[in-house]
């Protein structure tokens, strides 16, 4: 059955509406092009807090990554198909090591690096990696760790590779002495630069070619685990093609509004995530851009320095990055004179956010929309074609998707209904869960677990989670609608509404918000839900906090705001 | 009675030489390294934006030169004139007034981060009123030099001062230079300004006060009140306006820190350049160097008061790295 896509009508008269086949087989294919390509440009700038940073080139990258790759296979032996895992911040290191790990034949475990060592054993010992690249500073978890995995070798990494030598040495002295963030290492390891040295000595082309023999666009390049959010977390198995291909259908999409060789893009959204790593890492890669890797983007602050010294053309990020900024005076006061572009994914975009992101930096944001399984990319706004603010826009080429209802019946047009989706972009399935996997592809379609609705144009808004619906008296309530209607309350910095247990109605909505100065009182934020959502939809309840729980981009993490409000309710319920 | 103070005056600066030559060029390249530590962290817009500041940075601006000056002159005509009994009298007045007029310091940065403070608004405002001090210093010291009536004896040398504080533009401009051309190099000289601002203060201890132990053991209980209090006051003005006016807590601790920590080494490196073939000199410095010993004091007192302090109605950042 071939599926409509009404939205084809509204792509940009430049973008192809199928992709041609993946121009790469896998993509050490596409990243040797791009530094063959871009040789001596800038590809990463690491910019620390204070300014400090150092830079690669994409030759340096290339042959630093051969190095890499040979370290891999003929120091440590691993062979095509062995587990890396990869836990560190954005830094220099990180491009090496990734593309090191493609070119080698090996597949790239993400690892957040702030994970604690019950997460980090279960994500090691599941993908079963054999060999782990960590940053030093957060070393002294392994020895509890290593012994419950199948982890061999242990590369670390300093937060200051390529950096001069001078400001190598502040640095490392800064961390020592000021922030005493370099703890003992007390299980064996091998230091990166090391590491480097022995891969060398040993790289040589002819050796490297049989890396990737027999590997095509089907072998499986990453284990991007997922599901933190809402149970155990599983290993979204994407291939070289599904990689290669959304950077293709991205690209494609984007079109000329991402010059070839020009670009400055700011990354805080960390690379070790699904949406920096196709989107900043691989894409602007491939179009020779410069990033600007930001090793933690909180406080934002960290990154006053990096839009001082560059020119930078392109942000991407999520919605409570591009909030935060706009809540720093520097930020603020003067927004970057040569930004053109801002992509945001990850979550809603806030059309309140948006707005003021349009007012104060006079230039297009538009939202995207994806998930892990789905490499990331699933839908965009066209930047050249007709923008829908407040929706994710249309699905990006070769990529067909479908609104169903609980019975897996295509739902009406403007109807809601959970999206899925088939494209070269979708994951092979989940690592070692045949039944998720099974559940997940149901009748050969991708189901995220989303409800969307689709206009006549075929553009598409997300309404929620399938799984964070609230049910209030049998009504469906949307945490983001009410949450998009407290967030233009003045006063409100942060909001998660959440669904908890209520005797009356099943569920009741609650709000949580963090806000700024000064405090808004619980009755204008009432007034507000009173005059745009229906009665049931308004929250009966407002809770002031600190902060709220977020992932590690910024997500707010609703279940852990509801594990926290039912744990609130039993202690009054008791009291 | 002036030549007599005269006289005494030039005979306690003989003994004591109160800052030698190897003291003198040690403070040259000490205010060097600041300046050029603060400009490697500007950039041109810093100056736009100093001209149009909105509202918070407007309090800043009215705290720095408007309650420190006039707190110095304050407690130089109700403890310091009235109750020192000793020659050299005017000269500390000078002092006095001279260390409420310079900017803020770089240490009060530190400070902030410490309280719990606006670390961002902190340093934007030490920024914004070392910019400013080109202009309001001079002005500052204009206006209450001529409330006191000063004899001739201990002249403003409005033209000297203006030409020292002029100066410090280069090593600032320096600095920004430095950092357009390579950001690195300009963060490392960021750092070891901020260093050896810190620094500053051992510095003073180690060779200033030993070797004027005797002039501060003669020093009458009105200078040290003085010295004291000049800090004292200002953080608790700046803190009382910036809560009476409902900031934000954080902001209002930041304020009241910026507000009351002056730039001592600013203040002294002024002083030497202008005043060192002065006969009062000596007395000129008391205040500026007991402030600067003073407030290390005092600011650490502060900190620890503003950390015990709620800071639960405050949103907390969590720190990723």
């Amino acid at each position: 059955m071939m599926t409509e896509r009404p939205w084809l009508a509204h792509y940009p008269s430049d973008v192809e509406h199928e992709l041609k086949k993946p121009p790469f087989d896998h993509l050490s294919a596409l990243v040797s092009a791009a530094s063959a390509q871009w040789g001596k440009k800038i590809a990463f700038t690491q910019v620390m807090p204070n300014g400090m940073n150092g830079s690669l080139t994409y030759a340096q990258v290339e042959s630093l990554s051969d190095d890499f790759a040979a370290y891999l296979r003929e120091e440590l032996g691993l062979a095509q198909g062995d587990r890396v895992a990869v836990q560190m911040p954005n830094c220099l290191a990180y491009p090496i090591v990734a593309f090191g790990v493609f070119k080698a034949g090996c597949v790239l475990v993400n690892t957040n690096p702030l994970y604690t060592p019950s997460e980090m054993v279960h994500q090691f010992s599941d993908s079963g990696a054999t060999a782990l690249v960590i940053i030093d500073m957060f070393a002294d978890r392994l020895p509890e760790v290593l012994g419950k995995t199948q982890i061999k070798h242990v590369v670390t990494v300093r937060i200051s590779e390529y950096f001069s030598p001078v400001v190598h040495g502040v640095i490392r002295s800064v961390q020592k002495v000021w922030s005493r963030s370099l703890p003992k290492i007390t299980v064996k390891h091998t230091p990166f630069r090391a590491a480097m040295a022995a891969g060398r000595k040993k790289a040589n082309a002819s050796a490297a070619a049989k890396y990737l023999q027999g590997m095509g666009p089907d072998s499986l390049a990453a284990l991007q685990y997922t599901g933190g959010t809402t149970g155990v977390s599983k290993g979204a198995m994407l291939s070289h093609g599904n990689l290669v291909s959304n950077t293709g259908q991205l690209l494609s999409f984007v079109g000329n509004f991402l010059r070839p060789g020009v670009e400055v893009v700011i990354t805080a959204l960390p690379l070790y995530h699904i949406f920096a790593f196709t989107v900043n890492l691989l894409a602007f890669y491939q179009r020779g851009g410069r990033n600007l890797l930001i090793p933690s983007p909180r406080p934002p602050s960290n990154l006053k320095r990096a839009f001082e010294n560059y020119k930078v053309t392109w942000v991407t990020g999520v919605n409570t990055l591009f909030n935060a900024l706009m809540n720093e005076r520097w930020f603020s006061e003067s927004p970057p004179k040569h930004l053109r572009y801002s992509a945001a994914g990850g979550m809603a975009l806030q059309s309140s956010v948006a707005e003021r992101w349009r007012a104060m930096t006079k230039t297009e944001i538009v939202e995207g929309y994806g998930l892990t399984e789905t490499s990331p990319v699933l839908a965009f706004n066209p930047f050249g074609g007709l923008h829908k603010d407040g929706t994710l826009g249309v699905p990006v080429p070769s990529t067909d998707v479908q609104l169903l209802d609980d019975a897996g019946k295509p739902v009406a047009v403007g109807e809601p209904g959970e999206l899925v989706c088939k494209g070269p972009q979708v994951m092979l399935g989940y690592w070692n869960k045949e039944a998720e996997t099974q559940a997940a592809m149901a009748g050969g379609w991708f189901h995220t677990g989303d409800i969307a609705q689709m206009d006549a144009d075929g553009y598409f808004t997300i309404v929620d989670r399938k799984k964070d619906m609230i049910l209030v008296s049998g009504f469906n309530v949307y945490p983001n609608e009410v949450e998009e209607q407290i967030a233009a309350v003045p006063g409100v910095l942060e909001v998660g509404v959440v669904g908890v247990p209520d005797d009356k109605s099943g569920e009741a909505v609650r709000a949580y918000i963090v806000a700024s100065h000064p405090v808004p009182t619980t009755e204008s934020v009432i007034a507000q839900c009173r005059e745009h959502l229906s009665a049931y939809k308004v929250p009966s309840r407002i809770v002031f906090v600190d902060e709220l729980p977020k992932s590690p981009i910024g997500k707010i993490l609703r279940r852990q705001l509801r594990d926290q409000a039912m744990a609130e309710s039993t202690t009054t319920k008791g009291a | 009675m002036i030549e007599s103070l005269v006289v005494l005056a030039e005979e306690t600066a003989n003994s004591a030489t109160v800052v030698n030559e190897f003291e003198q060029t040690l403070l040259r390249i000490f205010i060097l390294i600041i300046m050029f530590g603060l400009g490697a962290g500007l950039t041109p817009k810093d100056f736009g934006l100093a001209i149009r500041r909105p509202w918070g940075l407007v309090i800043g601006w009215v705290t720095q030169f408007g309650i420190m000056p006039l707190t110095a002159f304050l407690l130089v005509v109700a403890v310091l004139l009235p109750f020192t009994e000793g020659p050299g009298v005017a000269f500390i007045a000078l002092g006095a007034l001279i260390m409420g007029s310079v900017p803020a310091g770089t240490t009060s940065n530190l400070f902030t981060y410490f309280s719990k403070g606006n670390l961002a608004l902190s340093v934007t405002m030490t920024v914004n009123s070392t910019l400013w001090a080109f202009v309001m210093t001079p002005l500052m010291l204009w206006i209450y030099s001529n409330l006191l009536d000063f004899d001739e004896s201990v002249s403003i040398e409005f033209g000297e001062l203006a030409i020292v504080i002029v100066g410090l533009v280069i090593p600032v401009a320096l600095g920004m230079l430095v950092r357009r051309l390579s950001a690195n190099a300009g963060a490392v000289l960021e750092l070891v300004g901020g260093v050896f601002g810190v620094l500053f203060i051992p510095f003073l201890i180690a060779i200033w006060v030993p070797r004027n132990w005797q002039l501060l053991l003669s020093t009458e209980w009105p200078t040290y009140v003085v010295a004291i209090g000049l800090g004292i006051v200002g953080i608790s003005i700046a803190y009382a306006i910036a809560k009476a006016i409902r900031l934000h807590p954080m902001n209002v601790r930041t304020i009241a820190l910026e507000t009351g920590i002056q730039n001592g080494p600013l203040a002294i490196a002024v002083i030497v350049a202008v005043y060192i073939d002065s006969p009062g000199l000596d007395q000129i410095l008391l205040i500026p160097a007991l402030y600067s010993l003073f407030i290390v004091i005092i600011s650490t007192l502060v900190t620890f008061w503003f950390r015990r302090a709620n800071v639960a109605e405050e949103q907390k950042i969590p720190n990723l790295l």
